[in-house]
């Protein structure tokens, strides 16, 4: 029950993610955001993250946790989460503070890079936003939005399957507790 | 003719516990629960993997807002578990000006068994004399040797993982099962703890989870504890204590047991000639539909503020200030225990040691101030929860790439956090009494709750955030951080799910609700043996004596009933 579950999920999450990105390449080609409107309809909940929006936060979630020899971001589906986050968990609020802190960071990157961050290579990507995240965290108040956003990024990676499962490790029925084990008979970040 | 030989109020753990003693003892018993019935395949949520709970599992701001807007001050609460409590909406209640009191409650049959911390400590004989030796209040009219058999009684089938400490703030059981163990860092704070203060020491924590299981609990359907640490989830290998895996199986077991769900308890009918409480009045929860239930006896387990609100609306021409109240003492006297301060300290070592499975329970550092003789300018003291564990994954933290995913790949530091509970004195001003003129959606009137923070409990919580600065200091830890601080904390007292005392029990009948058997001093065949009942706060986790009060409460009921004298 659970594996149907979880293949039917994953499936959804592939789903939406192509559609992502049909709407970011039909969003770039226009070069503008009127081409928002063309997002997928029949989902449940309020304003969705637009095409453009999409796209840069796939590429920010991507450059923050890239694929290696585990899973990325986006392999992990965690666009689609916050997406979801977006449309059905979050209140006017929410999406108002996503809204602006993603544009005021297409904003800096444009500035900065010349194009939108999901059009760069990923070799630009890392080495400006590399800059921008050293930045966040020594300049207290600098933007909390992208610390929020990284935070929240992080939270549905590791808390994904492949997160969970392979990037670190995860348990669901320990069967006893035990405190004190050396540390390389598993050497990995405990999920939960 | 009565309906039954005896109605309890409540199906959490004291209701659980008196109908379970009940019913063994060959009584016909109905239980009156005003939540839900329960249905653990569809009603818990410890199945779920963390990817299957969408939204990291966290209720919407709007949900909060609307619903949960003081459950929500709970970690405990979950989208995938909110239905195990009562929604602030059908929950309404008051508190005085500035006040903080935070008023939990469980949705289900079950109630708060579901949603408890599991911390299981006795009293101790100094506990049950502190009122009488230092004036506070009034006397106990118990003292440790009294209740002693009947912690025994309640430990053997609750089943309590934890060490015999030799400890006398907590004094150890008979039957406990084997405890969970200390991590790393606990060991070496236990270690530097008791050299450098002798009178100190650190526990591990005694738990009310199933390390080993007896014939009973196998028979009941209990299993193991898996150290899965879902356990506000409910448990589906009714692992840890609660009504729905132990105390309501056992009493079903009998044939005794009638349990009406949806049972709002309106009042209770009081008949002036016999002096007896007759019968129990109830809203259906849905439909709103009345009945009344006759019984031999009653016995009150609607948690402390739920059964003083029973009593209060039962007033009649005779006891105008409601039944049971010729003290002026019912809803006074209102406990918690005051939190507040939270201290977390980071070790250098142990980097090569890692834990390995989640264990449902800290270590604890008994009460040491004032103990065994008042030395200090406060009375009382506190206990310490202690929580430690290494670093886990942290997203708010500098780098991205490769480095982000390393840094958060590999364990952080330990650390090693002191949680203090302290003990709240009895005072008749800090009270529950009932709304004027709001009612709920079932017609109740509603609490007011006034639970201020005295200086008693101010100074408290003051010196346990200085003493958890100095333990961690001198054992060497680094980093500090007051995660809580007494000065964010003075209004009112509020957090432990503790609340307690407002029928408290007494010698005198002038001065207290209840007899030294949890049996109201006015009326004989009523008895209170949910948190009401509680004389003084002490700095335990109060659910095991509730449990072990409630047991002898309801055998001498039993006693009575069956001798005639009721």
């Amino acid at each position: 029950m659970t594996n149907s579950f979880m293949s039917n999920r994953r499936d959804a999450i592939k789903a939406m993610l192509a559609i992502s990105a049909a709407g970011a390449l039909a969003a770039c080609k226009a070069g503008g955001e009127a081409n928002d409107a063309a997002q997928p309809r029949g989902l449940v909940g309020g304003p969705k993250l637009t095409a453009s929006e999409m796209a840069l936060v796939g590429a920010l979630a991507q450059t923050i946790i890239p694929k290696t020899e585990t899973a990325g971001a986006v392999e992990a589906g965690v666009p689609a989460v916050l997406q979801t986050l977006f449309t059905e968990w979050g209140d006017d609020n929410y999406r108002m503070y996503w809204r602006e802190g993603l544009k005021n960071l297409e904003q800096h990157f444009l500035q900065t890079g010349g194009q939108n961050f999901a059009k760069m290579v990923p070799s630009q990507q890392a080495n400006l936003l590399g800059k921008y995240d050293a930045k966040a965290y020594a300049e207290s108040g600098f933007d909390n939005f992208y610390k929020d956003m990284k935070s929240t990024i992080a939270t549905a990676y590791y808390m994904s399957e492949p997160g969970a499962t392979e990037e670190l490790a995860y348990e669901p029925v320990p069967g006893e507790f035990k405190g004190c084990v050396p540390l390389s008979d598993q050497p990995k970040t405990w999920a939960t | 003719m009565a309906d039954f030989d005896a109605i309890v109020v409540g199906s959490g753990i004291s209701g659980g516990w008196v109908a379970k003693e009940l019913c063994e003892r060959g009584l016909k018993v109905c239980v009156l629960e005003r939540g839900r019935p329960i249905d653990p395949s569809k009603d818990y949520s410890d199945h779920l993997d963390p990817w299957e709970k969408p939204n990291f599992d966290r209720i919407s701001d709007a949900d909060m807002e609307r619903d949960f807007f003081v459950q929500g001050q709970y970690y405990a609460l979950k989208e995938s578990n909110k239905h195990l409590f009562l929604t602030d909406r059908e929950q309404p209640y008051e508190r005085a000006p500035n006040q903080s009191f935070n008023w939990r409650r469980g949705n289900y049959v079950g109630g708060r068994s579901l949603l408890w911390g599991r911390a299981v400590y006795r009293l101790s004989n100094n506990d049950f004399e502190a009122n009488k030796l230092d004036g506070e209040g009034v006397d106990w009219p118990v003292r440790y040797k009294d209740i002693a058999p009947w912690y025994d009684h309640v430990e053997k089938f609750i089943g309590v993982a934890g060490d015999r400490d030799g400890v006398p703030q907590v004094p150890d059981g008979e039957h406990f099962l084997p405890a969970f163990e200390h991590t790393c860092v606990e060991t070496d704070l236990k270690k530097k703890l008791e050299t450098l203060y002798p009178e100190r020491k650190l526990i591990m924590g005694r738990v009310a989870h199933l390390t080993h299981l007896s014939d009973e609990q196998i028979a009941l359907g209990r299993g193991k504890c898996q150290a899965r640490n879902l356990c506000f989830h409910g448990c589906s290998y009714g692992a840890y204590f609660s009504s729905v895996s132990a105390t309501l199986p056992a009493a079903k077991r009998t044939g005794n047991l009638t349990l009406i769900s949806n049972a709002v308890v309106s009042r209770l009918v009081f008949d002036k000639n016999k002096n007896r409480i007759t019968g129990v009045e109830v809203v259906d929860r849905d439909t709103g539909a009345g009945t009344t239930h006759t019984a031999k006896i009653v016995f009150l387990n609607a948690s402390t503020i739920g059964s003083t609100l029973i009593l209060l609306n039962s007033a009649t021409e005779d006891m105008p200030t409601g039944l049971s109240n010729g003290s002026d003492q019912l809803g006074r006297n209102l406990m918690d225990h005051v939190k507040g301060t939270m201290v977390q300290g980071t070790s250098d070592d142990f980097q090569d040691r890692y834990v390995f499975g989640r264990r449902p329970i800290g270590g604890y550092i008994p009460r040491y101030r004032n103990f065994p003789k008042h030395v200090e300018t406060y009375k009382r003291g506190w206990g310490y929860q202690v929580y430690s564990g290494r670093g886990r994954w942290n997203g708010n933290s500098a780098g991205i790439g490769q480095v982000f995913k390393s840094q958060n790949q590999t364990p952080g530091p330990w650390s090693i956090v002191l949680h203090a509970f302290g003990e709240c004195l009895p005072n008749e001003s800090n009270r529950v009494i009932a709304h004027a003129t709001k009612v709920d959606k079932w017609g109740q009137p509603i609490a007011v709750v006034d639970l201020k923070l005295g200086k008693n409990e101010e100074a408290i919580m003051r010196a346990a955030h200085q003493d958890a600065i100095d333990i961690l200091t001198d054992a060497g830890m680094r980093n500090l951080y007051e995660i809580q601080k007494p000065e964010n904390n003075l209004n009112g007292i509020s957090g432990a799910v503790h609340e307690m005392g407002t029928a408290r029990m007494g010698h005198n009948p002038k001065t207290s609700v209840l007899n030294r058997w949890n049996q109201s001093h006015e009326i004989p065949n009523l008895f209170i043996t949910d948190g009401s009942f509680m004389t003084s706060s002490a700095t335990q986790n109060p659910s095991l004596t509730y449990m072990a009060f409630s047991a002898r409460a309801a055998n001498y009921a039993a006693d009575l009933l069956q001798s005639g004298a009721l």
